[in-house]
């Protein structure tokens, strides 16, 4: 459900920081793994929900949480 | 005919008029009577579509933010060394104002105008740089720098200005002496200098052969 192998913390961060930690964190997970971030930028929706896209990494929640956003991110098999 | 123009395209063409006319003349030396006599429609119809001239230029701004998506590819496409994603963001950025010049009146004529909310705006995009830098020199600055703080910050301040004063140059002053320079090749050289000028060692040396070390 809200299950995750790693949490990233990017809040206060602005793009393209958040992105650029979550490929770092993502190159260390194993193929299946859940990611989940933290961030404040609201750009970050929509800049997730790109670079999952275009990484094709699963993009499995986007939410709020607290007042931050955050995303839960699969890593591909 | 005028009066048959779908809502979409009527709205278009509001926002367009809109953004050439604060560019040119700031937010307070436009009226809503300007805009709308451009457009060829009566001051009301245009209110049917923006409550006010302040939400039709927040609505302007807001259009012209849609490069984030970029930065997004710089990095998923580049390697993550600093210096390449610090360039691929520059080139992003210079693209969007070359683009859309008008971006750039707006922006200064906002500085002058001194509208907080908008300052804001503005501000935010060049977070994205000064965030990256501070963030790039904190993991490679010596920590026996003294002043080190002063120092990250002042290299935000540096690069801001020299790539704002470059697009101002470049796009905003007539006959000017970067001419025969592609932004491309002047935003590479300004990004090297820059480089060179917080001690980061950049990996190969730059087209014109200059060596850094």
């Amino acid at each position: 459900m809200s299950a995750f192998d790693a949490e990233l913390d990017a809040t206060g961060l602005n793009c393209p920081l958040p992105i650029l930690r979550a490929k770092k964190a993502i190159a260390g997970l194993n193929g299946g793994q859940t990611l989940k971030i933290i961030a404040t930028d609201p750009g970050s929706v929509k800049d997730f929900e790109a670079f999952c896209k275009q990484t094709g990494n699963e993009l499995l929640s986007s939410g709020e949480e607290s007042g931050k956003f955050v995303f839960m991110i699969k890593k591909a098999a | 005919m005028n009066q048959r123009m779908p809502a979409i395209q009527r709205r278009d063409s509001i926002l367009k008029v809109a953004l050439a006319l604060f560019a040119e003349k700031g937010y307070h030396g436009v009226s809503i009577d300007e805009i709308a006599r451009q457009v060829d429609v009566s001051p009301a119809i245009l209110y049917r579509h923006f409550d006010s001239k302040q939400q039709l230029y927040d609505t302007v701004l807001q259009a012209m933010s849609g490069q984030r998506e970029s930065y997004v590819e710089t990095v998923v496409n580049s390697s993550t060394s600093f210096e390449d994603v610090l360039i691929g963001m520059t080139q992003v950025y210079i693209k969007s104002v070359t683009d859309n010049p008008d971006m750039l009146r707006i922006e200064l004529q906002s500085l002058l105008e001194g509208s907080a909310a908008t300052n804001d705006f503005f501000k935010n995009r060049w977070k994205s740089f000064t965030d990256y830098i501070e963030f790039g020199l904190n993991e490679r600055m010596s920590h026996e720098i003294p002043n080190r703080e002063i120092t990250i910050m002042a290299a935000g301040l540096m690069f801001q200005g020299m790539v704002r004063e470059a697009l101002i140059q470049k796009y905003l002053q007539p006959h000017d002496r970067l001419e025969d320079l592609s932004m491309d090749e002047l935003s590479q050289e300004l990004v090297a200098l820059f480089l060179r000028a917080v001690g980061i060692h950049k990996s190969h040396l730059s087209r014109r052969g200059v060596i850094s070390n």
